[in-house]
Formats: structure tokens, C-alpha cells, sequence
């Protein structure tokens, strides 16, 4: 374990390791991950691992396209095949503010440079005949769209970084952060001590209780999401369907597999991950509607994992303006994964240059909250 | 020594119903109560499944449903542990390649 | 929902137990993924052990017979054909029957999920034809079905040894039973049914591999050292159609985990195993457990376990007091755990800290362990065929063949120079050259006629008359000739000199660990190898445990291989979480609509 980092980054998820990853890459000498369990022990290994670019405000589609650029090198970048697959993401429009919203934010997206379009129900249905189409009035479809594997994709980081001579140190659980006259001096743990100027807090949900060591107030709670798997079989699904109107996603994973999940109706709290025989139920009900095929498809397996809320549903990235270089990246409300590797690029660039330069960011600081919130809408 | 015991020291096997089944489009013997991997194995079928990784041949293992060497495709159906699915009349059965198809 | 006093899950002995005391007393409900009660009782064809109370001298599937006679008698609720998928918040158990999810909640369960068996990875152990001990039990005894003609058994535990003894029964053929210790691991008397029909039981040997294309046609044993370590040279084959694994059992402990029930790592009992008090409570105060789920043991012992959950569930639930029987349970208990066999048990329940009373037991005195310089050629030809081209070749009439061309040849080796011509123009390529003297080192040049063609000092395989590996060895340097007929002169240890007949380049083969996901031993310590030593991180990687079985099958196998690479004893490994439903279940079953 390194005596002196130049920075600590706390969270060795997804968020915490591309911003090592992106700091190493950038030439930064002694960085520090500490993950207090094993690598992808929290909601990165829960995660279901879409990976999309339609949203509704033009600063998170900027941010979600740098992020497919860059899931789009990562073989090459990072040295793992991650099951990367653009197969599109489908979102289903069933009500008629729906189908407004979905032509506002295609439009919108579309000035982005985002290569998006609306499908008619019918070319859905062509498109995809096992989708019962009955009662869609339409579809937003991006074909650059897809997704992953989040384990992979964790681990895979956590190689690279200590290959590029980064530490990663797991099953070390940070304990405090020594503070003296608002500047970091070091880190505490049950390991041992390492001192450092520049703290990077990427806890996912458990991230206030990093900032309340030294009195940073984080907006952040833990919400129980679950999940479900069913056998492989072979592959038919291209594109992760959303589907806000009857609440759920799903995707055949490169494995065969379809993975699932929707947001429950009074979600429990992150600490609580335990499992409930109403959400398979409820799952099969929505999935033998709308994926007949699926009537007789096995359920192998259901888990849970935590999203990290934050109040308007979008990301928390800034810099403390109490506590000199302590950094947040947190608040990712179930989108994490997908924006991980250009945030881990942003943050970077904010710790080197003092802010960010190839992505714009600032829609995502703390203040916004005092100006006060819009809402990201379009959330599963 | 294939097939059904018809004598044995200790057990008395008295079988019920003769049903028509169909493995790959053939017809086998089957009798109500069996297994169709039971069923199969009385006529000699050890192959099950061709495995979807390696393509390797995978026959009955557990035959009590708690793994996966038996998965075959029933009446259309991939993925069906054949030890644990009784036999029905006019069932089709067939060795399952790869993953199994749905579409 | 519906709603018992007591929910059981598992009728096998124990769970039937335990069912039989509570109809008397409880609101009861008994559940069973089989299509009736009994267990594993139903398929065994022996008779059973243990004193008059607890069905001694009744034969397996006769004692089921009799509980479930009881049992019917009595108000409980009996539901088979029914898989329970998973432990849930409010005390509520999942199941699903007849393609239908439905729930019942519960004031006490009592888990007597029983055991699986252990698996043994070896090559080619995903053939078609090698089953656990179990399956073939199924096939032969409870549906009357020949699971084969010639057997091979793994493991000599009373299992194997039942095993073999009923096989011998349907008048098929086993053809032996290995162990790999050097003891039987059964009962002596089991062993000697067996014995007595000419079964040989090798003590020190374990399966090295299953021969066969697309089911097993053999299988390769051979002897092990003290670490189980295959000696080379000892592989033998032999002709079997069917491989039992019967190398112990585990308990099943997916339920009680999601019951919140600790479990802890006593490999006496078993491996992972429920901790529970002397009266079968969980840590959950509503959760019991009985039979091989809370130590793989007997019938007889199952039996016991589960009456006495039944009736402290009954002293809770109706606050009648039974304890003086309970204590008397107590007592039997402690009886039957009294002898040699139960050592592990015991100890493994002093862990626990339950303590079993001592009886003076007989010492095992351990049986002690037993165990000219030139090159020339070697003539491997025996059979009556024309052809003298080895004794036209030599020079220096060393080979005689003689006046009748069919005549096998007679070599002399004091003539012969080593110059290897009839080797290059044997047309059986029965002709081999050797070297050896004192070094411990032998030379040996084999004919050769594949590609690529061997370098000097690349390591290759040694393989015997049948293929089969024997050793790796070390090209010494590969003579060509004019007809293709090339010779590879390869150093190798001495002993294999008159083993090895071919080489080849060291083969993927390996054995298969998790048969859900297909992966190989080789796979899982290549990750190990990288630095990767967290089960967990294993899992994500190579999506072991992640099947459909949900690692039933392959968990501890990986832990151990964790545990052998790593040094860490399993017991300080994590193990991962289990996850509902512990059964694959239909999304149709959830259908509300199609619901009772």
C-alpha cells in the first residue's frame, strides 16, 4: 500500500475507476482507488448495463455521445472486450404526452448530432415482430445506443489501472480524512494511512457518508432497484427496450440471457438488498404482454443493487467549495455505468486544468440545486 | 442390457399407461409417470443436447432438476429439463442445439 | 395467503419426521419438489440400519411407504410436485406447482432441503453416461430403467458402495469402484456385499478420465500418492459404459441463507452448513432445520432431527410441554452418534458448540504404505505378416526374420550398431530405437510421420500403446529421412522408456467445472494466475455459478481450487450471495390470472 498518493479516489465502482483510469492515462503519477469490498461489489456489478444517448437535456446528451466515443475505444483503451454491442435503444411512447415529449427531445437531440428518429408503431413492428405492439403510438430509436457488461467493464479498469501503476486496493474501507485549515492531508484506513492533497469521493450512495467525515452535505440516497436474469437463449433482441409507460427495461445480454428490471412503486432504501416475490411477478406479468415469445423463458436468478438518487435525477460532479480539492462524483440515479467512462474523463481534466475541457459538465454542479431543479424525465 | 428391468430381486415395476412420444420426429415408447429423459435413456438415447460453447454431446447428470446437462427442446420449448418433464401424449422432443431458439 | 402454524420443506426422512409429530399438534403444511414423499428413501432398495423405532431392517422405499401412510392420516397439508424458489420478507415462502407461483406464510419452518451430491471434474466428465450416484439410483430403482451395461464407481462411501450392490442386482456389470484414500470409505459390511460378488474396491486410485466421442465407451483410473496426486505410469483403462460419481454429499443451503440463517464452513458436517442449537433452531428464532441439510448423516439421524424441531415448533407455537421428550430425542440422538463412524460429526458439532457425549472408541493401528548403455532398437512385432524389409535393412544381421516371410522377426540386440535404418523402413512402424543406462534418463526414438514436425528441446507429450498420456519428455533432436519416415529421438525418464510410443504436443484438455456456463478448471486458475483471487470477481469473469444451476454444482469445487492456489483455507473465503428463485422458474407460473 503507497505511503504518499497524489490523488485517493474512494469507490472502486465503475465512476471512481474510470476517474483513475482517465487520471493515469493522463500522465498522473500515484493514484489510489480504495474499494472497500472486492472489485464491482456494489451497484456497478448490480447494474444491468445499458448504455444510451436519449435524454432530455442537451448537456446530458453531449456528455452520454462522449461516453459512447469512448466505450466505442475501450477495447483498444482499457485492454478488455467488454461485450460492447450498439444494438439501439428503443423507447416505447404509449400516451400522447409521451409521444410529445419524445418529438421535443428527438429534435433536440437530433441538433445534437445524435442519430436518433422517431419509428411509427408499425415500423416497429416490422422492425422487431415478437414486440406485441398493441396500444404504442410510437417509438424513439437510436441505433448508436447499446450496451455492455458493467463487471467486465469495472474490472477491466481495475486491471488497467494497476498495470499502468495505479493502486487498487480492495477490501480497505476508508475510515477518515485527515483536514487541516479546509486543505486534505491524508487518508485514513483500516489498512493504513496514506497522505494525499486531492480526494475523489465516488461512494455511489454511501458517498454523504464520505463527505460527512469532514462536513460536506451530499445530497445523495440509496434506492433499492431490482433486477432479474433468465437462461440464455439464442439471440434475438438487438436494441434495450424501454418502456416507461408499463415501467421496465429490458436487453438480451451477449450471453443470451434477458436482463430486466423496472422501478418499483415505493422503492426500499440502497442498505436494504434483498429481493421480492412481487417484482417477478410483476415482471412476468408486463414481459408475457409485451415479449409473448418469452411466455416459457426460465427465470435463473433475481438480485438487487442500489441507485445512488440525487434530487433531480442526474449527476452530482463538482468540487467542494468548502473543502479545497475534495471532489464528488456521485448522484448517478441508475445511469452511472453508461456515463462512467466520460465523467472518469471529465474529473480528470477538472483535477489536472482546474476544469474540464473536452466535455462541458457544469450543468451538473452542486449549486444547482440553490438556482434551483429540473428534473431528468426520462428515468426507469 | 438396455431398456426397462422387467425382473428384479426386490422391486416390482408396474407400468402405467403406453404413450406415443416423438424423439427427433421418431416414435419411442413411454409409458405415463416417466421422465422423458427416462424415457429416453430406455431407448438407448444418452445425447441430449450438444452444448451451446464447445458443441460438446451432454446427457442426464443429476436427473433430480438441480443442473443443467438434460435442457432439451419439448414441443418447441428450449431449455426444458427433460428429467424433471413428465411425458404427455403426442410430445415431440428434440436434442437442443446451442442456446435454443425462441424466435 | 395461507397461513401455518409450521411450513416444511423437504419430505425426505427428516422433513416426514418432523411432519408426522407436527400434524398432531400444528396447523401443518408440508412441501415436496417430487411428485410424492420419501426422498431419497424411494429409491433405495436396501435395507436400512438403526433400531425397530426407526424402520431398521425396512428397506428404503418401505419406510417412505409407511410415513406417508401416517402422515395422509393426519390434518396436514401435503403438497408434492412442488419447488419452492425462494424464502421472502414476512416469513413467506415461494413455490411453484404445476406451473403456478403461489405463497403460504408461516409462523416456524423447518428447511430439510437434504443434500447434493459433490461433484468431481475430471476430463471429459460432462460426457453423456457419467451421472451422480443419485441419477443412476433414479433410473434403475425408481423407474425400472438400465442406466447401463458396465460401470465404473467413484468413491467407496456407503453410496458407492449401496451403489454398486444394486447395480449387481439388475445384473449389469461393475466393473470396479475407486477410492481414492486408503480406506474404504463406507461401511464395512456394505463393502463386503460388494466384495463378495467380485467387485473390486481399489483403495489409492482415482478416474483420470472418461474416454468417448459422444458418450462414455471407458475411462482411465489410476493410482494416487498421499496427495492424491496421480502417479504417472499407473493409468490403466477400462471398459465401462457409465461413470458413477458418488464422492460425498453437501448440504443444500440456498433456503436458509435466504432465510437470514447463518451459515458457517464445517467440513465435518459437511461444508457449508446452517449454524442451528441442539433443538435445530436457526439463528432466525423461526427458522429450524433437519436431516443431511444440517449434517450429512443417516436416515436414522435425519429422522430424529427433524421430530425434535417439530416438537420445540410445537412447545413454541402451543406452549405444551415436551420436554421430556425432547431430551429423550436428545438422548437417542447422542446414541447413534456414538460410534467410530460418527467422529467427524461429532467434532464437527462440538464447532457448533454442541456437544455430543463420549464413548470410548477402538484405536486404528494405520496400515504401513508399500511400494547396459547403447542405443539399440526394439522390435514390436508379433503377428504373422509377410514382410522381412527390417531384416533386408540391417547390415549388420541383427534381425532375423528367417526362410518363411511370415515369421515374426528375432532381433539380436548385441549386433545391433544403432544405426536405426529398419526404424525408417518398417512399413508398421513397429520399430523403435532405446538408450538406457544408469542415468535416470532414458533415450527413445520413435518413427514420426505428422506435422508439424518436432524441434530439438521442444516439450512434448509421451504417449502409451493406447494414447494415453504418460509423461512429458524432450526432443532431442529429429532425424529425417528420404521416405518421410522421420525419427524423433526424445529424452524422457527412464522408467517410461518401454511405455511411451508416441508423442504428441501437450493437449487443451481440461477438465469441465461448471457444465451451466462450460468452464474449465484450466479457465478458472488462468484467472487466479493473473492476480484475480476473489470468488466474486471469479464469478464475473468467467460467469461461474452463474448458470441456470446457480452454482449448485460447481461452488465448491472453485472455492477449493481458490483455496488451493491461494492457500486460503475455504472457511475465510467468501462464498458468495445466494439468489432467488433457487430453481429456474417459468415467467408463466407468475401469471395472476391463470392463479387459483
Amino acid at each position: 500500500m503507497m505511503k504518499h498518493a497524489s490523488v485517493v479516489v474512494i469507490g472502486g465502482g465503475i465512476v471512481g475507476s474510470a476517474i483513475a483510469f482517465s487520471l493515469l492515462k493522463m500522465k498522473t503519477k500515484n493514484v489510489c482507488v480504495i474499494e472497500k469490498s472486492y472489485v464491482s461489489s456494489g451497484s456497478t456489478g448490480r447494474c444491468a448495463g445499458g448504455i444510451r444517448q436519449q435524454w432530455s437535456s442537451p448537456m446530458n446528451v453531449k456528455l452520454a455521445m462522449r461516453s459512447v466515443k469512448l466505450f466505442e475505444e475501450f477495447e483498444k483503451d482499457v485492454g478488455m472486450n467488454i461485450e460492447y454491442y450498439q444494438g439501439g435503444y428503443l423507447l416505447l411512447a404509449y400516451t400522447d404526452s409521451e409521444v410529445d415529449d419524445f418529438e421535443k427531445n428527438v429534435r433536440m437531440q437530433k441538433s445534437q448530432g445524435l442519430d436518433v428518429e422517431i419509428l411509427t408503431s408499425n415500423q416497429i413492428k416490422e422492425k422487431f415482430p415478437f414486440i406485441n405492439v398493441e396500444d404504442i403510438k410510437l417509438g424513439s430509436w437510436c441505433q448508436s445506443d447499446g450496451h455492455a457488461n458493467p463487471q467486465l467493464a469495472n474490472i477491466a479498469y481495475a486491471i488497467a489501472i494497476r498495470k499502468m501503476g495505479g493502486e487498487f486496493l480492495t477490501h480497505t474501507t476508508v475510515t477518515g480524512i485527515d483536514v487541516q485549515n479546509r486543505q486534505i492531508i491524508g487518508v485514513q484506513t483500516d489498512n493504513g494511512y496514506i497522505s494525499t492533497k486531492i480526494v475523489v469521493d465516488a461512494a455511489g450512495f454511501e458517498a454523504p457518508k464520505i463527505g460527512s467525515m469532514i462536513g460536506v452535505d451530499i445530497p445523495v440516497h440509496g434506492e433499492r432497484h431490482q433486477i432479474l436474469v433468465t437462461e440464455a437463449v439464442n439471440h434475438f433482441l438487438d436494441p434495450l427496450v424501454i418502456n416507461f409507460n408499463h415501467n421496465y427495461y429490458v436487453r438480451q445480454t451477449h450471453h443470451g440471457s434477458l436482463m430486466m428490471g423496472q422501478g418499483d412503486a415505493n422503492p426500499a432504501s440502497g442498505e436494504d438488498l434483498g429481493n421480492t416475490i412481487e417484482f417477478l411477478e410483476e415482471m412476468s406479468e408486463k414481459m408475457i404482454k409485451d415479449f409473448p415469445l418469452l411466455k416459457n423463458i426460465h427465470i435463473v436468478r433475481q438480485w438487487s443493487g442500489a441507485y445512488d438518487m440525487s434530487p433531480d435525477a442526474q449527476p452530482i460532479i463538482d468540487e467542494s467549495k468548502d473543502i479545497s480539492r475534495f471532489i464528488y462524483a456521485t448522484g448517478f440515479s441508475g445511469h452511472g455505468f453508461m456515463l462512467a467512462p466520460a465523467v472518469g474523463e471529465s474529473v480528470a481534466e477538472m483535477i489536472i486544468h482546474g476544469q474540464t475541457v473536452t466535455t462541458d459538465v457544469s450543468n451538473l454542479k452542486m449549486d444547482r440545486f440553490t438556482i434551483g431543479i429540473e428534473r431528468e424525465h426520462n428515468v426507469v | 442390457m438396455e431398456g426397462r428391468i422387467l425382473d428384479h430381486p426386490i422391486l416390482n415395476f408396474t407400468r402405467k399407461k403406453r404413450v406415443k412420444i416423438f424423439f427427433e420426429g421418431n416414435e419411442i415408447e413411454a409409458y405415463e409417470g416417466e421422465t422423458v429423459a427416462v424415457a429416453l435413456h430406455a431407448a438407448g438415447i444418452k445425447v441430449l443436447r450438444y452444448t451451446p460453447i464447445n458443441g460438446r454431446s451432454a446427457g442426464l447428470f443429476c436427473a433430480v432438476g438441480k443442473c443443467s446437462s438434460c435442457l432439451m427442446e419439448i414441443d418447441g420449448m428450449p431449455n426444458v429439463r427433460s428429467c424433471m418433464t413428465k411425458v404427455k401424449a403426442g410430445m415431440q422432443i428434440r436434442r437442443q442445439h446451442e442456446k435454443g431458439d425462441l424466435v | 395467503m395461507k397461513e401455518y402454524d409450521a411450513v416444511v420443506i423437504g419430505g425426505g426422512p427428516a422433513g416426514m419426521a418432523a411432519a408426522d409429530v407436527l400434524g398432531d399438534h400444528v396447523k401443518t403444511l408440508i412441501l415436496d419438489e417430487n411428485d410424492m414423499l420419501g426422498g431419497q428413501l424411494v429409491k433405495q432398495t436396501h435395507k436400512f440400519f438403526g433400531d425397530h423405532v426407526h424402520y431398521a431392517s425396512t428397506r428404503g422405499f418401505e419406510i417412505a411407504n409407511k410415513f406417508i401412510d401416517k402422515i395422509e392420516k393426519k390434518p396436514v397439508d401435503i403438497l408434492t410436485s412442488s419447488t419452492v424458489i425462494g424464502i421472502y420478507p414476512q416469513n413467506t415462502v415461494a413455490y411453484v406447482r404445476n406451473g403456478h407461483e403461489d405463497q403460504v406464510k408461516y409462523k416456524k419452518l423447518i428447511i430439510a432441503t437434504g443434500a447434493m451430491e459433490r461433484q468431481l471434474p475430471f476430463i471429459n466428465s460432462d460426457l453423456p453416461g457419467v451421472y451422480g450416484a443419485g441419477a443412476v439410483q433414479t433410473l434403475m430403482n425408481q423407474y425400472g430403467i438400465f442406466p447401463g451395461k458396465r460401470f465404473l464407481i467413484i468413491g467407496s462411501g456407503n453410496i458407492g458402495l449401496i451403489l454398486a450392490y444394486q447395480l449387481a442386482q439388475t445384473g449389469v456389470e461393475v466393473r470396479a469402484i475407486v477410492e481414492a484414500l486408503d480406506k474404504i470409505g463406507g461401511y464395512e459390511v456394505h463393502a463386503n456385499k460388494a466384495k463378495r460378488l467380485g467387485i473390486p474396491i481399489l483403495l489409492k486410485h482415482t478416474i483420470v478420465k472418461a474416454i468417448g466421442d459422444e458418450s462414455v465407451q471407458g475411462a482411465i483410473i489410476a493410482e494416487v500418492d498421499d496427495k492424491f496426486n496421480v502417479i504417472a505410469g499407473t493409468e490403466k483403462e477400462i471398459v465401462v459404459d457409465t461413470i458413477c460419481i458418488s464422492v460425498g454429499l453437501m448440504p443444500i443451503t440456498e433456503l436458509t441463507e435466504q432465510a437470514k440463517c447463518k451459515i458457517a464452513y464445517i467440513p465435518e458436517l459437511g461444508g457449508y452448513v446452517p449454524v442451528r442449537d441442539e433443538r435445530m433452531r436457526t439463528t432466525n428464532p423461526d427458522v429450524f432445520v433437519a436431516g443431511d441439510l444440517s449434517s450429512i448423516e443417516e436416515a436414522t439421524t435425519a429422522m430424529i432431527e427433524g421430530k425434535l424441531a417439530a416438537m420445540q415448533i410445537v412447545e413454541d407455537v402451543k406452549k405444551i410441554d415436551l420436554e421430556k421428550e425432547i431430551s429423550n430425542e436428545i438422548k437417542t440422538l447422542a446414541i447413534f452418534r456414538s460410534g467410530p463412524k460418527s467422529l467427524k460429526i461429532r467434532s464437527g458439532l462440538e464447532k457448533m458448540g454442541i456437544v455430543t457425549p463420549r464413548i470410548e472408541m477402538p484405536k486404528f493401528s494405520p496400515l504401513p504404505n508399500s511400494e547396459n548403455g547403447k542405443l539399440h532398437a526394439v522390435i514390436e512385432c508379433t503377428e504373422e505378416i509377410p514382410c522381412n524389409s527390417c531384416e533386408s535393412a540391417c547390415k549388420f544381421d541383427a534381425i532375423k526374420v528367417g526362410e518363411n516371410i511370415n515369421t515374426p522377426p528375432v532381433f539380436d540386440p548385441l549386433k545391433c550398431t544403432g544405426c536405426a535404418v529398419c526404424v525408417t523402413v518398417c512399413p508398421g512402424l513397429a520399430i523403435f530405437m532405446e538408450k538406457s543406462d544408469e542415468s535416470p534418463n532414458a533415450t527413445l526414438g520413435i518413427p514420426y510421420e505428422f506435422l508439424p514436425l518436432p524441434k530439438s528441446n521442444e516439450k512434448m507429450w509421451g504417449m502409451d500403446r493406447d494414447g494415453n498420456y504418460v509423461c512429458d519428455l524432450t526432443v532431442k533432436r529429429v532425424v529425417k529421412n528420404p521416405n518421410k519416415t522421420y525419427i524423433v529421438y526424445v529424452d524422457l525418464p527412464k522408467e517410461f522408456v518401454d511405455v511411451v510410443r508416441h508423442v504428441t504436443y501437450p493437449r487443451k484438455e481440461n477438465p469441465f467445472v461448471c457444465r451451466c456456463e462450460e468452464i474449465t478448471v484450466d479457465q478458472i486458475e488462468k484467472v487466479i494466475d493473473s492476480g484475480i483471487t476473489d470468488f466474486e470477481e471469479i464469478k464475473r469473469i468467467t460467469r461461474v455459478t452463474m448458470g441456470p444451476c446457480g452454482g449448485k454444482n460447481c461452488k465448491m469445487i472453485i472455492l477449493g481450487i481458490i483455496s488451493k492456489k491461494t492457500g486460503i483455507p475455504i472457511s475465510k473465503l467468501s462464498h458468495g450471495t445466494s439468489r432467488p428463485p433457487v430453481k429456474v422458474v417459468e415467467f408463466s407460473a407468475f401469471l395472476r390470472g391463470d392463479k387459483k
